[in-house]
């Protein structure tokens, strides 16, 4: 069960990803194509890239008037049936990260669909920001990481924005 | 190749007429975009001897080549017109994400011509362009004004202009966005002359690109040359602050108006360890991985709650070393520049102009109405604030310090500046590079910005007796990876001496810049190092398919050059204005002073480099000739002759 994961500590807000995305998935080069979003917190001084978590109980599935969102077995990737998406646009309202996304020339809601396992955006991220990664590994590294921070002080821990998950 | 899908969009806000034109073919393998196009066009649109903050002036964006694309750093767009400060070819360059919106939007460049009666902006959504009432916004300050108007046009990048623009301060700045701007040549003022108090643009369109996988090929190999660079991870993370202690050392920065050449306390207001303190987040500009910015906060003491994006090395020399303020001042200082819409450099340059004036006893009491003394933050955004509101002398010194010495008695003394614009930070007495030759041959005035050696070795300062060369310094085989033709680098740097050759290196780096200021990518130490018209070439053959080759693109920037060039011969540059201030070949620093022969022997030098006459700068034929130039050069000598009869 592979995920993007995201450290919103090495972010620096430079687009690429939504660059590479819209480009691979739309065949444009527009981030309002893109599957992924960067959002700019000014107020925390903060870029967080926000993208489809392919949720064990998605709230768009449940939405969906046409029944088009389903969850692959084999991995339990959410994914959709663009090509009958009549645009109502529920599941964008329903999805708790806003991770949905509407294609005006398409007329269809997309989102994320891995790429097929091989994530653009994450082959393409400059900062190591975006990792591909399984969630038993997330968790693990996380695990590591809090206990560096409980061993030493944080500034010897070297958790510079270029720390790695 | 045969429909390039930008176009320029014209607003005549006289008429407030709108129309698009096609980029022909021709005009982009010569000009590639960015100032390319501004060049050709100002060149062709600004009748000689228009008056900058009249009906004449036309301001143009223009965005690079290569923006809107994931190639590293590609994000910068070019703004021009002739400027009211030099009184010939504006210009300033910014990055962050107005370009990428132009570019969805299908244009290349926007003209903003004529004049408005009333304060108006520009909404550009696509194909909807509307010209729209503002005086609701006219009078607001920077940051008020785009609160209200991304609450109007949601996701639209926008360009404006604040207090310091509408009351036409020659140095006022556009803003692009709260925290960039296009700061240098008064172009604020040219905006403001039009009544115009901003563009704002959106843009839902991709572009089509000629091959994706090459562009996506080109992009990684860029970011990866970018991050072999020696500079690279000093500048992620501390970005244009790495030199600032340097020149600190070498008694080479701007120091009380020129006159200190270091201070005591350098390294506590403007090191590069003032980003710990005060920065918390780097950040971006569109497409870009060195991330050069921060995010500063003051969170307690006199500013507490200042809040912007910033130590930058611009406002830590200008506001730190010219003025004299300490670091909290310094990061004040920028949030009161950004939310005024001031060109910092010159801004700290007019306020430490009048504060010497006023030490010298030359700006009396009653003149100013309170004390100026460097290192006063309190009076001096007290000033800062009269000039932007040209409220008592702050009316003179808004006109920036070459018109205000013209009127105050001595006052030339003390003016430093080159063709009308305030020269930044760095003092060619304390350390004299390519960098510093390039102040004088810079076509907008006295700046920094659009000649520096891509190898400069900022930890050797020794003068060469003749001023023609600076150390190299570097392994062979930095010189070996350098992205440029073999027969230029080995007149540029001999690496028997370890010299760089200054006039060689300064047409090669300026050539170099305006290439990146055509194509729209970033002229950071990293980016300069290890990017060259090679790989450029191949990113520009993949998005746009245009068949071009690496000297064709070296060249067509050298040809962009030589017009502005034409353009300001026909605005009547002299050949002796390209001279330092007398300060600096009069008074010494360290026992250093320029010696003004030599110097003016470089020039020459570099003249015939350039492949222009050497006494009078003026390009030779066979160069206009050989960058397909002849047409200007006909009209040069018309206009001319005109002036004769």
């Amino acid at each position: 069960m592979k995920r993007i994961v995201i450290n919103p500590q090495a972010c620096n807000g430079c687009g690429i990803c939504q660059l590479v995305c819209s480009a691979c998935k739309a065949g444009q080069w527009h981030p309002a194509f893109s599957r992924i979003k960067i959002k700019q917190m000014r107020e925390y001084n903060i870029n967080v890239p926000v993208v489809c978590q392919h949720c064990s109980q998605p709230p768009c599935e449940t939405f969906c008037v046409m029944n088009l969102i389903y969850q692959e077995p084999l991995e339990g990737y959410v994914l959709r049936r663009e090509e009958r998406c009549i645009g109502c646009r529920a599941c964008e309202i329903a999805c708790p990260f806003s991770a949905a996304v509407f294609d005006p020339i398409k007329e269809a809601v997309v989102s994320c669909d891995l790429c097929g396992g091989n994530p653009a955006c994450v082959s393409n991220c400059p900062e190591g920001a975006l990792f591909y990664m399984d969630e038993e590994q997330t968790a693990d590294s996380k695990r590591r990481q809090t206990s560096r921070l409980k061993l030493i002080p944080s500034s010897a821990a070297g958790l510079s924005r270029r720390a790695s998950l | 190749m045969k429909d390039y899908p930008g176009k320029i969009l014209e607003i005549d806000l006289s008429h407030r007429s709108i129309s698009l034109k096609d980029i022909e073919a021709e005009m982009l393998k010569q000009y590639l975009g960015g100032i390319g196009f501004n060049a050709r066009i100002l060149y062709d649109q600004i009748p000689a001897g228009a008056d900058p903050l009249g009906e004449d002036n036309v301001l143009a964006f223009a965005a690079g080549t290569l923006v809107g694309t994931p190639f590293p750093t590609a994000s910068r767009t070019e703004a021009s017109a002739k400027s009211p400060l030099s009184g010939q070819f504006g210009t300033s360059n910014s990055g962050a994400f107005f370009g990428l919106q132009m570019k969805t939007a299908g244009y290349d460049v926007i003209l903003v011509k004529g004049q408005s009666s009333d304060p108006v902006y520009i909404a550009v959504e696509d194909d909807k362009i509307q010209i729209l009432d503002a005086a609701f916004l006219w009078g607001r300050e920077c940051w008020e004004t785009v609160d209200i108007l991304e609450q109007k046009h949601y996701g639209a990048e926008i360009a404006l202009i604040g207090p310091a623009g509408e009351n036409l301060v020659r140095f006022a700045s556009i803003e692009n966005g709260r925290y960039d701007g296009w700061g240098r040549s008064g172009l604020g003022a040219v905006m403001g002359s039009k009544k115009l108090k901003a563009i704002t643009i959106k843009g839902s369109r991709g572009r089509k690109v000629h091959n994706h996988t090459d562009l996506l090929d080109a992009s990684r190999k860029g970011q990866q040359l970018i991050k072999s660079a020696s500079s690279y991870m000093a500048f992620t993370e501390y970005g244009t602050l790495n030199a600032s202690i340097t020149y600190g050392k070498n008694k080479a920065i701007s120091a009380h108006n020129f006159t200190l050449g270091t201070l005591p306390n350098w390294k506590e207001i403007g090191g590069r360890q003032i980003v710990d303190k005060y920065g918390s987040r780097h950040v971006a500009c569109q497409s870009c991985i060195i991330a050069c910015g921060h995010w500063a906060e003051i969170k307690e003491g006199k500013y507490a709650g200042v809040k912007v994006k910033d130590l930058e090395i611009t406002p830590v020399m200008s506001f730190g070393a010219t003025v004299g303020l300490g670091t909290e001042a310094i990061i004040k200082a920028s949030e009161l520049c950004q939310r005024y819409g001031v060109d910092m450099v010159s801004a700290g340059g007019v306020l430490g102009f009048a504060i010497e004036l006023f030490q010298k006893g030359i700006l009396s009491q009653e003149e100013v109405g309170y004390e100026l003394d460097f290192g006063d933050d309190e009076a001096a955004f007290k000033l800062l604030e009269q000039i932007v509101n040209r409220k008592g002398i702050g009316d003179l010194l808004a006109e920036g310090t070459k018109r205000a010495a013209e009127q105050i008695e001595q006052g030339e003394r003390y003016a430093i500046h080159i063709k009308g614009m305030e020269i930044p930070m760095i003092d060619p007495r304390g350390r004299w590079s390519t960098w510093t030759l390039g102040m004088l041959t810079n076509i907008r005035g006295g700046d920094h910005l659009r000649c520096r050696n891509p190898v400069e070795n900022l930890r050797y300062n020794d003068r060469d007796e003749d001023y023609m060369k600076e150390r190299f310094g570097f392994k062979q085989s930095m010189y070996d990876r350098l992205d440029m033709p073999e027969e230029q680098k080995s007149k540029a740097i001999n690496l028997e001496n370890d010299t760089v050759d200054i006039p060689e290196m300064s047409k090669w780096a300026e050539d170099l810049i305006n290439l990146f200021n055509s194509v729209g990518i970033c002229i950071r130490p990293p980016v300069m190092e290890k990017v060259g018209p090679g790989i450029i070439a191949e990113a520009v053959r993949a998005y746009i398919g245009l068949d071009i080759t690496p000297a064709e693109l070296a060249q067509s920037s050298e040809r962009a050059w030589n017009l502005i060039k034409l353009f300001n011969l026909r605005e009547g540059e002299e050949a002796d204005a390209s001279k330092f201030p007398r300060r600096f070949y009069e008074e010494e620093i360290d026992g250093e002073k320029l010696d003004e022969s030599k110097i003016q022997a470089v020039l020459e030098r570099y003249y015939q480099v350039r492949g222009w006459d050497s006494q009078s700068g003026r390009p030779e034929a066979q160069t206009l000739r050989r960058l397909n130039l002849m047409w200007a050069s006909s009209e040069t000598r018309d206009s001319d002759e005109e002036n004769c009869d």
